[in-house]
């Protein structure tokens, strides 16, 4: 992984992509204890091209000059399926903005603050994103204040409060 | 140790290590799902063998 790091800082050097920051169960890792997982998420901003539009293309392009290959909706780095996401809310781009910087091996990267890995978990709503939830507050790896700001802030509280009823609630009594 | 002290050691472990014990279980399950792939196949060959004749 420690190259897939490499080759994605060097894409960022490159102006290929903007900011960066690694979400989903490789993310969640800084904050949890290791989980398999098969493949890393990416998401990035992208430097806006001459029609405005935002394309993946040039870093699909970047990466199979280097002898990356595309697989499905993976591009395969360093022995790593990657997949890039452009953030597609407020609550993703303040995610890649407030991302947390950390290093592998000496290799520097960047990842979610835990808060908005467990708002995007709670947004996303499938049964490993909830059980992903439970291990952040049973590890106690979330700022609950902050959380709740963030939830609050994106519109997430109704949802957060039905967790709380499905999850919590009837685990404690 | 319990599991949930486990659990916490695990968790207070760097980035780095982490990635490590990532690896190792990549592996393996990659490992593991060549090994189910290779059982299935000569199932699956024959089905289709059987399903050609059929047809």
């Amino acid at each position: 992984m420690k190259e897939t790091f490499e080759l994605i800082n060097q894409m960022q050097a490159d102006g290929v992509i903007g900011e960066y920051a690694i979400g989903g169960a490789v993310g969640a890792m800084l904050y949890l204890e290791p989980a398999a997982t098969l493949d890393v998420d990416v998401f990035v901003t992208l430097p806006s091209s001459k029609s405005g539009l935002l394309s993946l293309a040039p870093i699909y392009e970047y990466l199979k000059a280097r002898g990356c290959i595309e697989k499905r909706e993976h591009i395969v780095i360093g022995g790593w399926p990657v997949q890039f996401i452009s953030p597609s809310d407020e609550l993703e781009r303040e995610a890649v903005a407030q991302a947390v910087a950390t290093e592998l091996e000496g290799t520097p990267t960047r990842i979610m603050p835990a808060e908005h890995l467990v708002a995007i978990a709670l947004r996303t709503g499938r049964a490993k994103d909830h059980a992903r939830i439970v291990q952040f507050l049973d590890q106690n790896a979330v700022d609950r204040k902050k959380l709740e700001a963030v939830l609050k802030k994106h519109g997430l509280t109704p949802k957060w409060v039905q967790f709380n009823r499905r999850y919590l609630e009837s685990a404690h009594g | 140790m319990g599991k949930q002290e486990m659990r916490k050691e695990l968790a207070s472990l760097s980035f780095s290590d982490k990635v490590k014990i990532l690896e190792k279980l990549r592996e393996r399950s990659l490992v593991f799902a060549e090994a189910r792939r290779r059982r299935k196949e000569p199932k699956d060959a024959s089905k289709g063998t059987l399903k050609d004749h059929e047809e």
